[in-house]
């Protein structure tokens, strides 16, 4: 006879398998019968908890300067010690930012008299193809604003 | 300033200020933000923990936003105090387990803001009914405000730093409060939340995260924080609640169309039952008040008798029920203490008539 398999988030044998498709990925994810009544069933949010638990147990590679927060209070917690351990743990933290976001660099607002120099950079990159590609097509009201933006974001770069 | 003071008040939600709608119940933002160089509450001693409260807070009572409006902390609070601050969403239940959590609370209860739950700080913005532009603009705002005051954690590439993966980026959580009672009955909701998650969409209760979705009221949510826009993630969420909304009013009227007289029965029945009963259990309450915001919803009852049941939907929860009795009750004496609340509430309700055309 073949072994149940393990529940994802505890250690009783799963009853009730989920499949998510996320970006083209297929996540699977095994519950039991009591994580799946906690609401686990209906709540994306069992995927990332599940992945987090999957991954293997490391030993205490990694510490905050800062704040003396481990990778291992990391797998504990699956919260973070204080703003400088997204430096300490960012590489090791990259791939379940992966699985858990939608792309690993911030797009967003920037807090007053902050210049968000790497998300610019992206942009004006970003925006020089499509300008290649506006002008290739022939669509020339496109290109012209792209133009714009492209000088509008070299000028913020410069400053 | 007590939680009585907040309970008195003519709050957003309770008395509707911002106009109510069918179907959205609410539109709330949260922002996750954290004070750069301190340890984030979960992992911060102490006394860094007070230290966080007491500069978040003086900077908080000084905005223009929260003038005359309410600080509490929740050592200082009971816990039935804390509990109708959980019902209310002033608060979260994270917050209310702990003793040196804080919120800062406008006067209008449109706006908290909590000190030291997970993160730092969390700006919480509701308005009844669906404004997510407007909603988006008073929390920009307040964000705003905050980050010209307090130098807020943030990485170039990563955004706003939080104390949890999920929220790193914008850290933002837009949501939708919707009322589908057209879709629990015709039988669709669960493939409505599948579809909502497969897009990265979280779909909860009333209350939130773990919680039952009494009187068929669901939380929709966006998932993810980073590598979208703020105005991406709203535009996401937007789109999809727009659609949810018309796929609802289908449901209803394909059930009003079927069901014919039984559609009109059963919320009758349900005015009945809420007009008459001794006893009422919170769940009891919530489902049936549903049926009556339906009613209202498709011109069985007069549209303006809604206000009402979705004020009753947030005073027949248990600790507003005990704190309006001004005494510990238990679990019977919350049930006739809700019903006697709702028979008077609804003496002078008038009857369901059929669905106008």
């Amino acid at each position: 006879m073949s072994q149940p398999i393990q529940c994802s988030l505890c250690e009783e044998a799963a009853t009730v398998h989920l499949s998510q498709v996320v970006h083209g990925k297929v996540r699977k994810v095994h519950l039991c019968e009591a994580c799946a009544q906690k609401g686990g069933a209906t709540d994306p949010a069992v995927f990332q908890l599940a992945d987090a638990l999957a991954a293997p147990t490391p030993a205490p590679t990694l510490t905050c300067p800062q704040c003396g927060f481990t990778d291992l209070d990391f797998r504990k917690r699956g919260r973070l010690g204080c703003p400088s351990c997204w430096e300490t743990f960012g590489e090791a933290l990259g791939g379940l930012l992966l699985k858990v976001q939608h792309e690993p660099a911030h797009v967003g607002r920037a807090p007053a008299g902050v210049v968000p120099v790497a998300q610019l950079r992206r942009r004006l990159d970003a925006a020089r193809l499509e300008m290649a590609a506006a002008v290739a097509g022939e669509d020339f009201e496109a290109a012209a604003r792209l133009r714009d933006e492209i000088a509008a974001l070299e000028r913020q770069l410069a400053s | 300033m007590s939680v009585e003071d907040i309970l008195a008040a003519e709050s957003e939600l309770t008395h509707l200020l911002g106009g109510q709608q069918a179907v959205v119940l609410s539109t709330r933002i949260r922002l996750a933000r954290n004070l750069e160089g301190l340890p984030f509450p979960g992992w911060a001693k102490a006394p860094h923990r007070k230290e966080i409260s007491d500069r978040c807070v003086t900077v908080l009572e000084g905005l223009p936003k929260f003038r005359r409006g309410h600080v509490v902390r929740m050592g200082e609070l009971g816990d039935r105090d804390r509990a109708v601050l959980v019902e209310r969403h002033l608060v979260s239940k994270e917050l209310a387990a702990g003793k040196l959590g804080a919120a800062v609370i406008s006067r209008d209860q449109t706006c908290s803001v909590m000190v030291n739950e997970e993160d730092h700080l969390r700006i919480q913005v509701v308005k009844a009914g669906w404004h997510l532009r407007g909603t988006w603009h008073i929390a920009e705002q307040l964000d705003d405000a905050l980050g010209g005051v307090l130098k807020l954690a943030f990485s170039d590439r990563l955004g706003y730093l939080t104390a949890c993966p999920t929220n790193v980026g914008t850290g933002l959580r837009a949501s939708a409060m919707v009322h589908l009672p057209g879709l629990c009955l015709a039988g669709h909701m669960d493939k409505v939340t599948r579809a909502l998650n497969q897009d990265g969409l979280a779909v909860r209760g009333w209350l939130g995260e773990g919680t039952e979705a009494a009187g068929n009221v669901f939380q929709i949510s966006n998932q993810q924080t980073l590598g979208l826009s703020e105005d991406a993630i709203l535009r996401h969420l937007g789109g999809w609640i727009k659609h949810v909304v018309e796929q609802e009013w289908n449901a209803r009227r394909k059930l009003a169309q079927e069901e014919g007289e039984k559609f009109v029965d059963r919320l009758a029945r349900s005015l009945g039952v809420l007009r008459s009963a001794r006893l009422l259990t919170s769940s009891e309450a919530m489902n049936m008040l549903s049926h009556l915001r339906l009613a209202c919803d498709m011109g069985c009852l007069p549209e303006e008798s809604r206000h009402l049941v979705d004020r009753l939907m947030i005073e027949g929860q248990p600790a507003h029920v005990q704190a309006r009795a001004g005494q510990e009750l238990d679990s019977d004496g919350r049930d006739r203490r809700r019903a006697a609340v709702v028979r008077e509430a609804l003496k002078d309700f008038p009857e369901v008539v059929p669905p106008s055309a």
